[in-house]
This record gives C-alpha cells, sequence and structure tokens, in this order.
C-alpha cells in the first residue's frame, strides 16, 4: 500500500522545479546563519538587486518555451544604458527615453525573430553575435569610458517603497503576473505551450510557427529594454559593462524554474522563484566569503545540474 | 584537380562544402590588401600575419570536429585561458605542459559525456562548462601575471631554417588534422553521424554499426585538445597567464569554421575550407589594424560578419 502511495508521490515531487528546492534550502542557510537578516527591510533591498534580472527572465522564459534562447539582451541593456546616461539626448523626457528603449529592444528582436524563424539560424550564435555587435558599438561610441550620470529621477522612482515593498519589485511582480495571464489564458499562449511541445504537429495543427517564435523573441526584446530601464534605474553612474552578465544568469534561473527548451512545467513562478534562489545566493556567498571565480563556477554548476536533471527525466519519461 | 576544385563551388551536396567561395574570398583579400598597403607584402608582416592567425587556426579547428557531427563547443574560449593559467603556476614545464592536456582532456570528456550520456543539449553543456572553468581560472590567476617555460616561449618565437617557429605549429597542426579527419576510421565516422544528425536521421550512424556516443567524445576531447594547444601557443606569445584571452574565441573559430563552408547542422565541411577561414579573419584583422579602426568596431563588424555567414547557411530545424 505505501509502496503505490509513494510511487507517484515521489513523481510528483521530483516534477516540482528545483527552484523551489534550492529557494527554500537557501532560505534555511540564511535563517541558520544570520537569522536578522530575515525581515521584510533587508530582504526588499535585496529582492531589489535582482528585479531587472527577474524582468528579463520573463522573455527568457518565453523563447525557452518555443525551444529557442535568447543571450542578446545584455547588448540590449547596455545600448539603452548609453543612451540614457551619455549626454547625445540632452533634452529627451522620461517618456521619450521609454519609448526609444522600447524602439531599440522591438527591432533587436525582430532582427532575432527573424533570423531564428525565418532563416532558421541557431539561435544561440545569432543572439550572441547580435550582443557583441551591440557591446563592440556602445564601446566604440564610449570609448570604453563610463558614460555619465543617470538622471535623478530615475532613481528616485527605482527608491520608492509603498509600506514595506519597494516598488521595483512589486512592478516586477505586476508583469509576472500579466506573462503568467498571457500565458495561461490567451491564444497566444496556447501556441506557445504547442510549438514549444512539437513543433512539426504545430504546423499541422494551423498553429502559426514562424510567427509565435518571432512574436516570442520581440516580446523578449521588448522585455529585455524594460529591465534596460530598471538596471539604469538602479545605477547612479553608467557603465560600459552594466548587465552582461544578465543573460546567462536568465537562462540560468529559467531552467532552474523548471522552463527548458519547450517543456514547461515550471510555468512562470518557477522561474521567479529561480530569480529568487539567485537574490539568496549571492547573499549567502558572500555571507561566507565566496567572491566572484566562485559566483561563476556556481552559475555555470547551477546551469549544469538542472540542465541534466532535465535531460535525465525526459529520456525516461 | 578540376573535379575537385569545381567541387568547391558546387551547389550540389559536396562532403567537403562550399570551401571555394573562401579560396577566392582570400585571394581577392591578399590582393586588395598587397595593392593598397605598403606594408601588408613585406615579410615581416606575413610572419607576423602566421603567428596572428595560429591561436585562431588551432581553436577552428578543433571547432571543426564538434561542428562536423552536429554540436558546437562553446567552453574553448575558457579552456585557452585555462590553459595559459596553468602554463603560468610555478613549476617544471616537463610537468606543466603534460598537466594542460591531461587537464582540457578531462574537461573535454566530461562535455562529451554529459552531452551524450546525460541528454544534455550541446550549447547548454558547454556554455555551463564556459562558466564553471572560468571561474576555475579566475581563482588559479585572478589577473594576468606569471612566468611562462622558457621552452614554450622558444617554440613560439624562435625560428628554424630562417622561417618562424609558428609556421611548424601550423603545417603540424594541419597535417595532424588532416590524418585523423581523412585518414582514420574515426574522420570518417564523425562525417557518418553529422551527415545522420542534419538530415534528421539521429539513428542512421548508428545503424550502420558506428558507436556514435564513443565518437561524439572523443570529438569533443580533440575539440579540447586543440584548444589547449592554440592555449599553450598563445602563452609562448603572450608570455603570461591571462584569464581573458580566450574571451569570445569560441565565437570566433566557429565564425572561421562557418566561412570555410563548413554546415554548422553537421556532416559537411573540411579541414581546408577552416583554414582557408581563419586566413580570412587574420587578413580581415590584419587589413582593419593597418586600416586604423577601433578594435571596438572590429569586434562589431567581425559579430556582423558571424551573422551574414550563419544567415545565409539554411537548415531544417528551428530554434537553437
Amino acid at each position: 500500500m505505501a509502496q503505490v502511495l509513494s510511487r507517484p508521490m515521489l513523481r510528483r515531487l521530483a516534477a516540482v522545479p528545483p527552484a523551489y528546492y534550492v529557494f527554500g534550502l537557501l532560505l534555511l542557510t540564511l535563517w541558520l546563519a544570520r537569522p536578522n537578516m530575515l525581515n521584510p527591510n533587508v530582504l526588499g533591498i535585496f529582492i531589489r538587486q535582482v528585479v531587472p534580472l527577474g524582468i528579463l527572465v520573463l522573455g527568457q522564459l518565453l523563447v525557452m518555451r518555443v525551444r529557442s534562447i535568447d543571450l542578446s539582451g545584455g547588448g540590449v541593456i547596455l545600448l539603452i544604458n548609453y543612451i540614457i546616461t551619455s549626454r547625445s539626448f540632452p533634452d529627451a523626457s522620461g517618456l521619450t527615453f521609454v519609448l526609444m528603449a522600447l524602439a531599440i529592444g522591438g527591432s533587436v528582436g525582430l532582427l532575432n525573430g527573424y533570423m531564428v524563424a525565418k532563416r532558421r539560424v541557431s539561435a544561440v550564435i545569432v543572439t550572441l553575435a547580435v550582443s557583441i555587435i551591440l557591446v563592440g558599438l556602445v564601446q566604440f561610441l564610449s570609448s570604453g569610458k563610463p558614460p555619465g550620470d543617470v538622471p535623478s529621477y530615475m532613481n528616485e522612482i527605482f527608491n520608492i517603497k509603498l509600506g514595506v515593498a519597494p516598488l521595483p519589485v512589486l512592478f516586477w511582480l505586476v508583469c509576472t503576473g500579466v506573462m503568467w495571464l498571457v500565458m495561461q489564458h490567451s491564444i497566444y499562449g496556447r501556441y506557445v505551450e504547442a510549438v514549444g511541445e512539437n513543433a512539426e504537429a504545430a504546423v499541422f495543427a494551423g498553429v502559426p510557427v514562424e510567427r509565435t517564435v518571432v512574436l516570442a523573441h520581440v516580446l523578449a526584446g521588448l522585455i529585455a529594454a524594460v529591465a534596460a530601464i530598471v538596471q539604469t534605474g538602479s545605477i547612479a553612474v553608467g557603465s560600459v559593462r552594466v548587465g552582461l552578465d544578465l543573460p546567462i544568469l536568465a537562462v540560468a534561473a529559467t531552467i532552474l524554474g523548471g522552463v527548458v527548451f519547450g517543456r514547461g512545467e515550471g510555468g512562470v513562478w518557477g522561474p521567479f522563484f529561480g530569480v529568487l534562489s539567485f537574490a539568496l545566493l549571492f547573499v549567502v556567498m558572500t555571507i561566507f566569503g565566496i567572491d566572484d571565480p566562485g559566483k561563476l563556477i556556481a552559475q555555470g554548476l547551477i546551469i549544469l545540474m538542472a540542465a541534466i536533471l532535465y535531460g535525465w527525466r525526459s529520456k525516461r519519461g | 584537380m578540376i573535379a575537385m576544385l569545381r567541387s568547391g563551388f558546387s551547389t550540389r551536396r559536396s562532403r567537403h562544402g562550399l570551401w571555394g567561395v573562401p579560396l577566392v574570398i582570400v585571394l581577392v583579400l591578399a590582393t586588395i590588401l598587397t595593392v593598397e598597403t605598403d606594408q601588408f607584402a613585406t615579410r615581416e608582416n606575413l610572419f607576423n600575419l602566421v603567428a596572428q592567425a595560429m591561436p585562431l587556426l588551432i581553436a577552428a579547428i578543433g571547432q571543426l570536429f564538434v561542428i562536423l557531427v552536429g554540436g558546437l563547443d562553446l567552453s574553448i574560449g575558457s579552456v585557452i585561458s585555462f590553459s595559459t593559467a596553468v602554463l603560468s603556476l610555478d613549476g617544471p614545464a616537463a610537468l606543466l605542459i603534460p598537466a594542460v592536456f591531461v587537464l582540457t582532456g578531462l574537461v573535454g570528456l566530461i562535455n562529451g559525456l554529459v552531452i551524450t550520456r546525460l541528454n544534455v543539449h550541446p550549447i547548454i553543456a558547454t556554455l555551463a562548462m564556459q562558466y564553471i572553468l572560468l571561474g576555475i581560472t579566475r581563482i588559479l590567476r585572478p589577473v594576468s601575471g606569471g612566468d611562462i617555460p622558457r621552452v614554450v616561449i622558444a617554440a613560439v618565437q624562435g625560428s628554424f631554417l630562417g622561417l618562424p617557429l609558428p609556421l611548424f605549429w601550423g603545417l603540424f597542426v594541419i597535417g595532424l588534422a588532416a590524418k585523423v579527419l581523412y585518414g582514420s576510421r574515426f574522420g570518417l565516422h564523425l562525417f557518418g553521424i553529422g551527415g545522420g544528425v542534419a538530415a534528421g536521421m539521429e539513428d542512421a550512424a548508428r545503424n550502420f554499426g558506428i558507436r556514435v556516443d564513443r565518437n561524439i567524445v572523443l570529438a569533443y576531447v580533440a575539440c579540447s585538445l586543440f584548444a589547449a594547444l592554440a592555449g599553450i601557443f598563445l602563452a609562448g606569445r603572450i608570455v603570461s597567464g591571462d584569464p581573458n584571452v580566450g574571451l569570445l574565441f569560441e565565437l570566433d573559430a566557429i565564425t572561421a569554421v562557418a566561412i570555410g563552408g563548413t554546415q554548422l547542422s553537421g556532416g559537411v565541411g573540411s579541414l581546408h575550407g577552416t583554414v582557408l577561414g581563419a586566413v580570412i579573419l587574420a587578413l580581415l584583422a590584419n587589413g582593419m589594424n593597418m586600416a586604423n579602426i577601433s578594435p571596438f568596431v572590429q569586434t562589431a563588424i567581425k559579430g556582423g560578419l558571424l551573422l551574414a555567414i550563419v544567415g545565409l547557411q539554411s537548415r531544417k530545424k528551428m530554434g537553437l
């Protein structure tokens, strides 16, 4: 009897995205090591730092659901950060910056989508190439020097708190909620699911596969633009290195959250907790005195472990 | 001879890919550089060019092995940096040089096993390895420095019979790769495995009795070892260990292989095409340096080139 019960139980437990376990484990570690850190004010600050990553992940999970990937977010964030902080557009208002950012993100996404869906080029190569082009461009324009200051109103908006909750964190929650609605309750969400499960079957079922993939990349580009604006608000001075490690972290958080190339058990909230796990991971690593090389190794290991877990599951199932 | 030349331009499927096109590009670039500049066709510049092109040439040949089986190795940039870092540690050359090959061979072995046994996509597996190995490299050598064994420096910077040694490195590497790719069963099987993958029939090679998994693992080991050799060469050139020297090398290597007419979907490609691809990138870099183009713009141009080249290659699969 117990055996019969435990088997489906085990299977259900194994289907829970690793992000939830990792998040719980890190929370426990933090509680044991630094119990005084576990109050809403301190945690709010930690979580606020990963909001740009959290937003970028929303685009990443979308493209990964359709068996693609987007590594161009770093270039998009860098370029938008450069445009806002350099004095190239002294009279531009906040709204103009937002529109410019969305135009950049959207067109980069469109290029990615066209190359991936229509030209059938490997998504990793396309988005990496686009990223190096953008990074090279920004470094050339700025001659490798930090461009300038972030407009102070952006910092002020970023620092607003409603009660204990920082505004960026609430904004991230709302964005994730919207993404959840799109994935769960829109026709486009169904298309994404169909393409991810089996692109060939989707073609025969009348799903516009190429358009779905192109749109996924365009949305990912727009989302990267939003992440760029939030990222810019979080720093006081522009930089020519800002955001470059975000795309790979976004991939790691998405895989950790149970969304791997075509398979989407983790939904939208799995990757959400994947990002939260990274927020805690950085804190825990700092507490234990692990510096940058250790963080690189941890990122790589997390990607590898999560991918191995899913590869093993799909081989058995 | 004419038939062979024609095969390089044929749009009909040839196992070697379109290597005639890069040959023409090389000739055109060399002609332009000779006519437009005084410095290009000098003995000094040409020898310098060989030394500059060598790390990329070696790494690209390694990358060719995994691309032929329809894979991709994004970890070679870190393997190169790691190799220079290991060489710059304190110790005798007789210990450090074998250590580089053993450790990087192990990296390739892990890549291959994770991909074949644990069913992880090559790009994800090697991307993860890129980060893990970069972290390890930065622990070994946080900033560039250290001493490189004298043997290595002499082997890279010396000359023999009046010719610079890098020329002999090139001949050795090309000869070795030619022997493995065209003169061994392993090489033939690589083409067989990749051809099946590209045609959407992953089981084709297995059905012909080829040990697919084992050959794929060996291809990743070979790729890592070639990257290690490129790293050793670079260490001899920059005379220190540098954790960032291999940054973005994987993309340059992929660009060189792709320009050489090799299909990234696997099964179709050639060593001579890859050599020509590496020469094209070296000529472009040489030309852009002489034209005083900013290194940042050069990076952007190389990215654009990669995008254009892969955009011209059609394949069936969509996505990764």
